[in-house]
Order: C-alpha cells, then sequence, then structure tokens
C-alpha cells in the first residue's frame, strides 16, 4: 500500500508524539523515583494510574466535577494510597532481591485489577467532556489531548522543581544516589522512600486522570502503562530523572512516527522492541544513568 | 531410610501411571494440567532457583512452543508428539538467540529485558499473520488425546525433576549456584559464569517449550493471548518459590499445593479467586520467600535434595 | 638485568568518572617471593588487584603474566591461568556447605578435588565444619575458607587481600606459617595489608600506593624510614 507522505502529515504525528510524550514522562517520572530511591520495580504503577482514571471518572459521572479539577481530589488520594502501600507492605521488601518486590507489586497489582473489576465492571467507560479538536492549518489538534498535554507538562515540571530545588527534593536525589551514604548524612531514608512512593502515586494518579479524558478506560488499562513507563526509564536511564522526561517525549515521538511507517501491529511491537534493544545495547540508558 | 522413600516414589508414579485406568475425564484433565504446572515451576527453578537469575518472561518458551507445534500440526500435518518435542526445541533456539545477550545483563535489567521479550514475542506472533493466524490463533484438528497427553504432561514432569535432581546434586550444579551466591568469587575461582548461566538457561527453556506443545494439542486452539500472558510467568514462579526454590521437590509441592488450591477457588468466583492469588503472592513473598521447603531446609540442616 | 618477572604491571591507570584510581602504576613481581602492597585508605590497592585479574577492564597501560599479556581476559581466564585472589570483602558462598566451596573450583576427577580440599580444610583448622553453611561461619573462620578456597586452583600467584582481618592471633601464626610455607613451594604472594607488623614480617619487598600512585618501593626497612611513606599516612 502505497501512501504519500506530506509534510503535514508528518507534522500532525510529531504534534500527537509529543502530546503523548508528555504524558508518558510524567507517569514515567513516578515510577523512575520508585526505582531510583528504592531499586523497586512498581509493577502495580499503571494499576495506580488505573484508580486514578476512575477516581476521576466517577467524580465526573456523579457529582458532574470539571475532570480537569478532580486532578486536585486525584492526586491526594493516590498519593495516601502511595503511602499505605509503602508503608505496608513495599517497604518490607526494599531491601530483598528484585524478584521479592516484582512479585509483591504484582500481587498488588493483580488484586486491585481484580477488585476494580468487582466494583466496577469490565465495561467501558469513558469522560465526555471535551469533544472536537482545534485547527491550526492542516493540522487538527484534538482539544482533549492538549488541554491533558498542557496539564500533564504543569505538573511534571512542578514535580521536577520539587526534585531539583526542595529540600525534601534534594533528599529524595541523594538516597538515589545512595541510600547509605543518605543515612550516614541524617536522612531519615524510610521516610523519603515514603514520600517517594506517595508522590510517586500521585503523579501516575494524575495520569489515569488525564488520560480518563482521552480515551476509554477500563481495569486493565494500566498494564501497557506500566510497560511504557519501564521503556522511559530505561531509556533515560535508572535513577536520572531529567532522563526520564526525555524518555517520556521519546517513546511518544517514535511510537506516532512509527505508525506512520507501520502496521498499527508492528508499531504496538515497537515499544517493547525498543526495550530490548535499548537493555541489550545499552543498560545504562540513551542518556546514561548507573549502571547498578 | 532412603530405600523406603525411593520405594514409595517409585510406587507413586505407578499409581499415577495407572490412574487413567480407573479416572473420570475431569480427572485426567485435572492431573495433566497439575503435571504440566509443575513441569513449568521446576523448569524456572532450573534457572531462578539455581542461578538466582530471575528469569520473568519464562512464559515466552511456552508460548514459542505452542506456536511451532500448532504449526507443525495444523500446517504441515505432523503428529502432535514430535510437534511437541519441536516446540521444546523452538523453546531452546529462542532461548539461545535471546540468552547471551540477556544473561550479560544484571539483576533488575535481566528482569525487565525478559519482560519485555515476552510481549515481543506475542507480539510478533500477532504479526507474521500468514504463519500464525494472528489475533485470531489456530486452531487445532479436533482430537481427543487427553488420556496420551496426561502421559505426555507427567513424562515432561518427571524428567525435568530427575534433571534437576542430577544438576543439584552434581558440581555443574554447585557451580550453578556459585553463580547465584556470589558471581565475582565464582568467575575468581575459575568458573564461566557466562557459560554456565546460559546452559542453565538452555536447559530450562526446554521443558516450557515441550509442554506448550502439549497444551496446544489439548486445548485444540491457541492465540497470542492465551499462550503469552504475564500471569502464567508469575504463577509459575509462584509455585516454585511457595514450595521452596533450589530444591528438588518445591516446586513440585508448591505447583501441587497452588493448582489444587485455584481448582478449588477458581471454579466459584473468577474475581475472587485472583484477588486471593494477589493475595497469596503478597504473603509468600513477605513471609515465606523461601519456601516451605526452603524453611525446613535451614532448618533441619536438610540436603538440598528434598 | 634480564630477570623472569611473574607479574608485570606497566604504567597501568584505571579511571572512574572523574576520579583516577590507579595512575600510572608499574610494579614487577619475581617468583618465588612475598610481596606487600600498602597505602592509605582509598589508594587504589583493590583496584590494582581488580585490574591484575581482569574484574576491572584498565584504562591504560599494559599488564604481563609470565611473559604473557592478559589485558582484557576475563576473570575466570586470568584465574585459570593461575592467578588466583581473595577479597577486601570476604566472598565465600554463603549456601553452600564448607567443603562445597571448595569442591567447585577445579577440574580434576572428584576424588581427587574432594581429598585435596580436606586436606586444605584441615590446613585452616576447619575440618570439622565442612558440612556446615559457610554462611553460618565467623567471620575469621570465613577469612580461612577463603584463603583454603583459593589455593583449590594451585595458582602460581596469589593475591590477597586483607587476609589478616578479623582472624585471631592463634590463628593468624598459623595462617603466616602457611604462607611462608607457600612461598617455599615456589608460589608467588602478593598481600595487601593494613596490619604494619604482618606485612613488614612477611614481605620481602614493599610497594607503596597513595591516590592511585606507587609512591615507594624497597625492602621493609627503607619503606619503614622513607618519608613520603610517612607522610602518606600521617598527613602533610
Amino acid at each position: 500500500m502505497t501512501v504519500t507522505i506530506t509534510g503535514s502529515m508528518v507534522l500532525q504525528v510529531v504534534i500527537s508524539g509529543l502530546l503523548a510524550g508528555a504524558l508518558y514522562s510524567m507517569v514515567a517520572l513516578g515510577l523512575a523515583l520508585i526505582f531510583g530511591v528504592m531499586r523497586v520495580i512498581n509493577i502495580a504503577h499503571g494499576t495506580i494510574m488505573m484508580l486514578g482514571a476512575y477516581a476521576t471518572f466517577w467524580w465526573f459521572q456523579l457529582l458532574g466535577v470539571n475532570p480537569y479539577l478532580s486532578l486536585l481530589a486525584s492526586m491526594p488520594l493516590m498519593f495516601l494510597l502511595g503511602l499505605l502501600l509503602q508503608q505496608t507492605l513495599v517497604t518490607r521488601v526494599v531491601d530483598a532481591p528484585e524478584l521479592s518486590s516484582l512479585l509483591l507489586t504484582f500481587g498488588i497489582s493483580i488484586a486491585l485489577v481484580n477488585l476494580a473489576q468487582l466494583a466496577f465492571t469490565s465495561d467501558l467507560r469513558s469522560v465526555e467532556f471535551l469533544t472536537g479538536a482545534f485547527l491550526l492549518g492542516p493540522i487538527a489538534l484534538s482539544k482533549a489531548r492538549l488541554i491533558s498535554f498542557a496539564f500533564a507538562v504543569a505538573i511534571t515540571l512542578l514535580a521536577f522543581w520539587f526534585i531539583q530545588k526542595t529540600k525534601l527534593g534534594k533528599a529524595i536525589r541523594a538516597t538515589s544516589q545512595s541510600s547509605e551514604v543518605a543515612m550516614i548524612c541524617g536522612i531519615n531514608v524510610h521516610r523519603i522512600r515514603l514520600y517517594a512512593f506517595g508522590i510517586a502515586s500521585a503523579l501516575a494518579g494524575a495520569g489515569g486522570s488525564l488520560v480518563a479524558v482521552i480515551f476509554a478506560i477500563q481495569p486493565e488499562m494500566g498494564q501497557v502503562y506500566t510497560f511504557k513507563s519501564f521503556l522511559v526509564i530505561v531509556l533515560g536511564g535508572a535513577g536520572n530523572y531529567p532522563g526520564a522526561l526525555v524518555g517520556g517525549m521519546l517513546l511518544g515521538l517514535v511510537e506516532q512516527l512509527s505508525s506512520l511507517f507501520l502496521t498499527t501491529q508492528l508499531s504496538e511491537a515497537v515499544a517493547y522492541v525498543l526495550l530490548v534493544l535499548v537493555l541489550l545495547l545499552r543498560p545504562t540508558g540513551l542518556l546514561g544513568g548507573r549502571a547498578k | 531410610m532412603r530405600r523406603a522413600l525411593f520405594a514409595a516414589l517409585v510406587a507413586g508414579l505407578g499409581l499415577l501411571a495407572l490412574y487413567p485406568m480407573v479416572a473420570t475425564g475431569y480427572g485426567i484433565r485435572f492431573m495433566l494440567q497439575l503435571f504440566m504446572w509443575v513441569a513449568l515451576a521446576q523448569s524456572w527453578n532450573l534457572i531462578s532457583g539455581l542461578t538466582g537469575y530471575v528469569s520473568f518472561g519464562h512464559v515466552a518458551f511456552f508460548g514459542t512452543g505452542a506456536y511451532a507445534a500448532a504449526i507443525l500440526i495444523t500446517a504441515h500435518g505432523w503428529h502432535w508428539v514430535p510437534a511437541s518435542f519441536t516446540g521444546g526445541i523452538a523453546g531452546v533456539v529462542l532461548a539461545l538467540i535471546i540468552g547471551y545477550p540477556c544473561l550479560r545483563l544484571k539483576g533488575p535489567y535481566f528482569t525487565i529485558a525478559m519482560l519485555g521479550l515476552n510481549e515481543v514475542m506475542r507480539v510478533l506472533v500477532s504479526y507474521f499473520e500468514g504463519l500464525t493466524g494472528g489475533g485470531l490463533g489456530i486452531s487445532l484438528p479436533i482430537l481427543y488425546a487427553s488420556v496420551e497427553i496426561y502421559y505426555g504432561m507427567g513424562l515432561a514432569a518427571v524428567i525435568v525433576t530427575v534433571v534437576t535432581y542430577l544438576i543439584i546434586t552434581s558440581r555443574f550444579g554447585l557451580r550453578l549456584m556459585t553463580i547465584r551466591e556470589d558471581e565475582i568469587a565464582a568467575e575468581a575461582m575459575g568458573i564461566d559464569t557466562s557459560r554456565y548461566k546460559l546452559y542453565a538457561f538452555l536447559l530450562s527453556a526446554f521443558i516450557p517449550g515441550v509442554v506448550g506443545g502439549l497444551h496446544a494439542r489439548d486445548q485444540g486452539y491457541i492465540e497470542p493471548l492465551s499462550v503469552f500472558p504475564l500471569l502464567t510467568t508469575i504463577t509459575m514462579i509462584v509455585m516454585a518459590l511457595f514450595g521452596g526454590k533450589g530444591t528438588v521437590w518445591g516446586p513440585v509441592l508448591g505447583a501441587v499445593l497452588l493448582f489444587v488450591f485455584q481448582e478449588l477457588v477458581w471454579a466459584q468466583f473468577l474475581y475472587l479467586h485472583q484477588i486471593l492469588f494477589g493475595a497469596i503472592i503478597v504473603f509468600v513473598v513477605l513471609l515465606m520467600p523461601r519456601g516451605i521447603l526452603g524453611v525446613l531446609q535451614q532448618r533441619y540442616h536438610l540436603p538440598r535434595t528434598i | 638485568m634480564m630477570e623472569n618477572f611473574i607479574l608485570e604491571v606497566r604504567e597501568v591507570t584505571k579511571r572512574f568518572g572523574g576520579v583516577i584510581a590507579v595512575d600510572r602504576c608499574s610494579i614487577e613481581l619475581a617468583p618465588g617471593k612475598i610481596y606487600g602492597l600498602i597505602g592509605p585508605n582509598g589508594s587504589g590497592k583493590t583496584t590494582l588487584f581488580n585490574c591484575i585479574t581482569g574484574l576491572e577492564p584498565r584504562d591504560d597501560g599494559e599488564i604481563r603474566y609470565k611473559g604473557a599479556c592478559i589485558d582484557g581476559l576475563k576473570p575466570h581466564q586470568v584465574a585459570r591461568r593461575g592467578i588466583g585472589r581473595t577479597f577486601q570483602i570476604i566472598r565465600v558462598f554463603p549456601e553452600l556447605t564448607a567443603l562445597e566451596n571448595l569442591l567447585v573450583a577445579t577440574w580434576q576427577p572428584l576424588d581427587v578435588v574432594h581429598r585435596r580440599a580436606l586436606e586444605l580444610l584441615q590446613l585452616v583448622t576447619l575440618e570439622r565444619l565442612q558440612n556446615e553453611y559457610a554462611g553460618n561461619l565467623s567471620y575469621g573462620q570465613q577469612r580461612l575458607l577463603e584463603f583454603a578456597r583459593v589455593l583449590m586452583t594451585d595458582p602460581e600467584l596469589i593475591l590477597l587481600d586483607e587476609p589478616a582481618a578479623g582472624v585471631n592471633r592463634t590463628l593468624l601464626n598459623e595462617l603466616l606459617q602457611a604462607i611462608r610455607n607457600l612461598c617455599a613451594q615456589g608460589k608467588t604472594i602478593f598481600i595487601v595489608e593494613h596490619d604494619m607488623k604482618v606485612i613488614m614480617d612477611l614481605s620481602e619487598k614493599i610497594f607503596v600506593l597513595d591516590h592511585g600512585e606507587k609512591i615507594a618501593e624497597g625492602p621493609p626497612g627503607a619503606i619503614q624510614t622513607n618519608e613520603q611513606v610517612m607522610e602518606a599516612y600521617f598527613g602533610r
């Protein structure tokens, strides 16, 4: 099938890529925090995103709350959930072999997903809030995606500012470098881990809320985002927070561009193939992180 | 004492061999699946229990074997016995291709790579529609072979357990375990850890491939989602962990206990079952990561061959 | 003077990011002697051992063992050539028994290996603990086990990284005697130690590292009175 690819098609795709990329960056930043601070691979990350999405859905459905406004509720809610999970469960496997944290977070994930299926059924739900698109010449920008993009960027920048500039953020970065040294410097590492998981969950929840406006949601929606977040932190390098941002944008771009040149099935594979390739060729990430 | 145990073992195997003569259809299918899980859990144990390299995508070999066998049966008219065996070979070939680069990765990176690999396989299988029927899967010609497959799965379970026993009692097994204990020290002892890891990996990929092929024949229909699910990998891992990884009988024990539990609860409540399974996973990981036999082994200084 | 050195380290440099761990270090070891390697903490001693054994690739320079270049060899290949080493942080195999820790090390028939393993366990007085998990042994016992383990492969050059740390005095004397016996058998020993008395007693020649650089080499007497060495240890 030969299709002429015009400049405006490419531009459209690039912009779509950036719009999607911002969401990936935000959610992946959360996973990066958990992996950076605790070396825990949180398979339940996408599940928490799903819960955030449902929170937004129900607020909209039952109370008519503006989904973007519901961020003010879903983010703190997920933050608290994150604190709870960390305090009761995850903290016990932080210093254990990776298998323990992998299985633990998987167990949490499967329990939560099925609870959601029991509670919400697996019917597709959607938040019909913003429809239509802005037209800029030949480019169509879906309103929902654009506004979600704006929020994602704002939240990510906020989170980033927090990590770089505040005292707590510096403590987080110090612990990411070396938890032993951080402890010697008087940092309460246990508390830092709590905050890291909480903030990460808030970011995931925000991602869910923003995605709920764009796509239909169902209890198993989180898994693919977890994988993509893995890919982002592998691309950016473990413990490399700016790397996660760049990695997210990169993933968004690559995905959209490949949908232009490849069939939809193959473009789905692109993310996974990229993951395996980067791991094999440059495990420290395209931008270099710590090798271990 | 050992003679008595051995005799009991032989008697038990004898009983299992005779079981199909008196069993119901349901009973045979139950045991057949149990054997399959024993084989899977034990295979995972070969690489991850012994070398400590956690294969989080092990179901990729199962799925590859399933598709290889299914294609040979449907497109080339093979009988399911050689087809399943070839499924095992397919698993080993896959392990060879990805093993060498992946095993160089450390800890979490190896795990993520194996996770990613499984997804890559699933998507690749969906893509090559001409060969694999894509998302629609492959339907095998109807054949009632439950009893034969019962023996096939049983044989697979027995073989992999015997192989595990032989390895654990050999110096080859000891060297694999040094990789788990301290890879740097193992290298300093002159052990070529890359080669040993690869051997263990290849060995651990064969039986899942065979069992995948048998499963395809048994089910009569396979599709990408049914043979590459992450849940299968997790289940075999939890079974091996629960019973005790790094031991011979641990995966067997774990598979039996968890499979029986699944059958009892699953039939009634699907979602509840999954939630309970998630809770079990959390329980096992937090409270008994060494597994039943692992704890007993440490406490009573039992040999590894339990 | 044409001497056949068993180990030649020529201008070896190893960097970690911006830090130079080993700085153009050159060392020559003649066979059948005991050598010491000392220096303040962080002076690069263990890193140098790591470069020699192939655990860390060196950035510059050359390493020759018995005349042949061994750069770029993997650690297990270096070990097979005849270089054995122990580690600063103990690296026994905790879930293997003491005996099994030794059995993994060689490729001769099991009965030969078994006998040798028992002999070595006797040597370090751990014979009665042979079926105990190595992880359950005391710190000092683990050090001795590591020492026995390195001898299983019958290496010609043995690198010992702080072999005396944590070993009680009585056992220490036996350990030192064992080291001297090894030397008498023609083996070359290169020891990193902080216990000055041990090093000065044992070594025929001592190399001193500071910040990755070799700042002195010579017999114990000369090192003890060397001003640079004292500065390195006691500050400027």
